[in-house]
């Protein structure tokens, strides 16, 4: 075998040594800070994402679900017309404004599975008539999360009766009131513990350790608030706020009552169009409080120059556009979105498709550019 | 005219795998038969470890050999989610050391039965598994001669920016300039090493360029032990008086007689068994040569189809990532789309949707599940969308196509759709 003398050889490795020497000098002459060399820098990313928009809309969330939860011991102090009308008017605004934390769904919201407390739907009534009727059901067991949160409030304020006189009656006239009155504190509890939790832990330590986790392996800061994005565009807003009840898990069959929000008829869409804005918001790293621009997901991919190679178009723009393509598909959708399945299902369909393709975007696309692998296997909500 | 003194260094080490939990298995093609057995799995590891330990001291070789080759071979073909290359190259060695008399000195084998202990073997006793180590490195660096690799510094391009935060030399992956450094440097390293080792000359230098190279390779890449193999590996090619160094110093250290590492006797073979490993090795090596280039025999994009992809020594090659939805429509008109987490891991869910092979198994799984419930004789179509080294991901495979129907075969899969793109090489 051998085929080659030894010098030539010899001198390919001095070569090699040689290049690598040049290399290392010519390197350390450079200046490292210029140019795009700093939006690649994770720290930077991850400070930006965390001080202008994740701990801002937590604190801001704080503000609309505190007044929510005043509301609610108003109404279960003293059960009228006038007090649930103004619960439900605050727990209408929390739960819009809710829409733009769900998808920081890793780091604490993760640990204290925040989500599965606050927003699994179609809630489960019969769960809940059991529930109530037990007054002691543990809330933190699979089973119970679609019994609690926004949409089993939704339920008790909104669908337990025809109208504001039936509905305040199962709560003053019942025989079950007081179980009622006992199930809507205990959830309302849950919910203020759970997220109390949550922010108490990013206001503490996580902050400082989430920025301080620059790889980018599985398990650090990037790749977990990534696949916490995704994983909240894909199954929560394409599949479950859209795909579901249209029916495009199950080609023929259709299920409008599993829309948000399904007892209050014309909140769906807003819900929608809120996650859906949020996502985009953060992708384009805009400041929670004042719109301003900073270091995104947007800038972190423009710097490694990610560009469809045929046409040369940036892969920032191409997801640019079609979250704009999603939010005129959302435009053309009335309120009611379970009206919109039942009549108009075409359109739901559309705007699930175009959903769909954002998914790609971001799941094989964007990750394999940032070298980012998915770790979570919720192919399609079920 | 030296010695044999390399399988102790091979043990442990592969223990760690977990064949249980998953649901469903991926065989191989002509290996489906071969499962994991539920908890009896950790029988075949035991077994495999076991003999691992016999073959390195050395005791019952013959029998201890075939078992390690068979239960380590057995283990890598449960399921394919799990391939890589170098439990390959694991089992091809092995494969060679059942022909080959690594127990006749500084052995138990050797120890107990005097008659087996020989100093010298003959030459090309080691040869072969130089050759094997020469083949792999070349055939490594034959499949970086592409257009990705050389001209584009992909997939690296995207890989070392992902590791800037390093103490010391992250910033340097911020520039370009180093992934093509990189790349070029990988692949004169594969062409030329081999060589380099062999010689004796270069061997010093080239084995401390190994050490550096699979060292840098195994901090910056996720990649497992594949780079301390290929050190341990290497040491193959050192003489025989460093190895007989290092056995004496043992020597010494367990209190052996010196006769029994120095007996000037010379191992050789029955004109019988020579002819017959002389036939057997010519033929494993005539494959050898020829498997890796299987693929031009497929039309499609290699990378693409990943046609002729295995058992090829192509490592670090490929950034690729792949989104895969189903859709069975049974016979009564009943149609869903698949969740696929309810039959897959994250391993095997991200192996299935990039390549073909396991898409169409994967397809032939969900037909036979749904049959059984409820989705009579279902059609399966697949909404497959991969992105290939930094391309913008295109529609994978042919939507229309029922893959219930599709049969796997050494024949090019014509349901897969063609890369909008050229990767020039080999």
């Amino acid at each position: 075998m051998k085929l080659l003398s030894a010098s030539p050889l010899k001198y390919t490795l001095v070569g090699i040594i040689l290049v690598v020497t040049v290399f290392a000098c010519s390197k350390s002459v450079e200046n490292p800070t210029k140019n795009n060399t700093n939006e690649t820098d994770r720290k930077a990313l991850l400070s930006n994402l965390s001080d202008q928009i994740i701990l801002p809309a937590y604190t801001d969330f704080k503000i609309q679900f505190d007044d929510m939860l005043a509301k609610a011991d108003a109404f279960t102090l003293n059960p009228n017309t006038t007090n649930l009308i103004a619960f439900r008017a605050s727990w209408r605004v929390a739960y819009i404004n809710w829409q733009k934390v769900e998808m920081f769904d890793f780091g604490p919201a993760q640990t204290y599975a925040i989500r599965a407390h606050f927003n699994i739907y179609p809630t489960n009534v019969s769960t809940i008539e059991n529930n109530i009727a037990s007054g002691n059901t543990n809330l933190e067991v699979p089973a119970s999360y679609a019994a609690q949160g926004f949409p089993a409030i939704d339920y008790l304020i909104n669908g337990i009766g025809v109208n504001d006189t039936e509905i305040v009656a199962a709560y003053t006239t019942a025989t079950d009131a007081a179980k009622k009155i006992n199930y809507l504190k205990r959830i309302t509890n849950q919910m203020s513990n759970v997220f109390n939790q949550v922010l108490t832990a990013w206001k503490g330590d996580f902050a400082t350790t989430f920025k301080s986790k620059t790889a980018i392996d599985a398990g650090s800061s990037t790749s977990t608030l990534i696949n916490g994005y995704i994983l909240n565009f894909e199954r929560y807003i394409r599949a479950g706020k859209i795909g579901i009840p249209a029916g495009s898990m199950t080609p023929g069959n259709k299920f409008p009552e599993k829309v948000e929000a399904l007892y209050t008829k014309d909140l769906a869409l807003t819900l929608a169009k809120t996650a859906q804005t949020a996502s985009y918001d953060f992708f384009l790293g805009k400041s929670y409080q004042n719109q301003t621009i900073g270091y995104s997901i947007k800038s972190y991919l423009d710097a490694l120059n990610v560009k469809d190679a045929t046409s040369g178009k940036l892969l920032s723009e191409i997801i640019t556009q079609q979250f704009e393509v999603i939010n005129a598909k959302l435009n053309g959708l009335q309120n009611n979105l379970y009206s919109e399945v039942n009549n108009n299902n075409s359109k739901m369909i559309d705007t699930y498709n175009e959903m769909q393709k954002l998914v790609r975007l971001l799941k094989v696309d964007m990750t394999s550019a940032m070298s980012i692998t998915i770790t979570y296997t919720d192919n399609d909500g079920d | 005219m030296l010695f044999l003194s390399l399988a102790r260094f091979w043990a442990n080490g592969w223990i760690e795998e977990l064949y249980i939990k998953p649901k469903y298995f991926f065989g191989f093609y002509g290996f489906e038969y071969i499962k994991p057995l539920g908890n009896y799995t950790y029988i075949i590891f035991m077994v495999c470890a076991v003999a691992a330990i016999l073959v390195a001291i050395g005791l019952w070789y013959r029998a201890a050999i075939f078992a390690l080759f068979l239960s380590f071979t057995y283990i890598e073909l449960m399921d394919k989610s799990t391939y890589l290359n170098h439990y390959y190259f694991t089992s091809l060695v092995l494969f060679l050391l059942m022909f080959l008399p690594a127990h006749r000195y500084f052995s138990v084998d050797a120890y107990r039965n005097k008659s087996l202990n020989v100093e010298f073997i003959p030459q090309w006793n080691l040869d072969v598994i130089k050759f094997l180590v020469l083949i792999l490195y070349l055939y490594a660096g034959l499949a970086k001669l592409n257009s990705d690799w050389l001209l584009n510094a992909l997939p690296l391009k995207i890989w070392l920016p992902a590791r800037n935060d390093m103490p010391m030399i992250g910033w340097l992956f911020n520039y370009k300039v180093t992934a093509y450094i990189f790349v070029w440097i990988g692949c004169i390293y594969d062409l030329s090493i081999g060589f380099l080792l062999w010689n004796r000359r270069t061997r010093l230098i080239s084995y401390l360029s190994v050490i550096i190279f699979h060292f840098l390779t195994a901090i910056l890449f996720p990649i497992g032990m594949f780079p301390y193999i290929m050190m341990v590996t290497a040491l193959i090619f050192f003489s025989a008086q460093f190895h007989q160094n290092i056995i004496n110093l043992l020597n010494r250290w367990l209190k052996l007689p010196a006769e029994f590492v120095q007996n000037q006797q010379t191992f050789r073979y029955t004109p019988f068994g020579l002819k017959f490993r002389i036939a057997v090795l010519s033929i494993f090596f005539f494959f050898q040569m020829i498997i890796p280039f299987r693929y031009m025999l497929y039309p499609q994009e290699l990378f693409w189809a990943e046609e002729g992809y295995r058992f090829s020594w192509r490592v670090m090659l490929m950034e690729k990532a792949g989104y895969a939805q189903f859709t069975v429509k049974g016979e009564n008109g009943k149609a869903i789309v698949v969740n696929n987490r309810d039959f897959l891991t994250v391993l095997q869910e991200k192996m299935m949707s990039t390549q073909p092979d396991f898409i169409l198994q994967y397809a032939h799984l969900l037909r036979d599940y749904y049959h059984e419930n409820g989705y009579p004789n279902p059609q399966v179509f697949a909404d497959v969308y991969v992105s290939l080294n930094g391309r913008l991901g295109q529609t994978f495979v042919n939507p229309q196509i029922d893959l219930a129907k599709e049969k796997e075969s050494f024949t090019p899969k014509n349901w897969i759709l063609p890369l909008n793109d050229e990767i020039k090489g080999f």
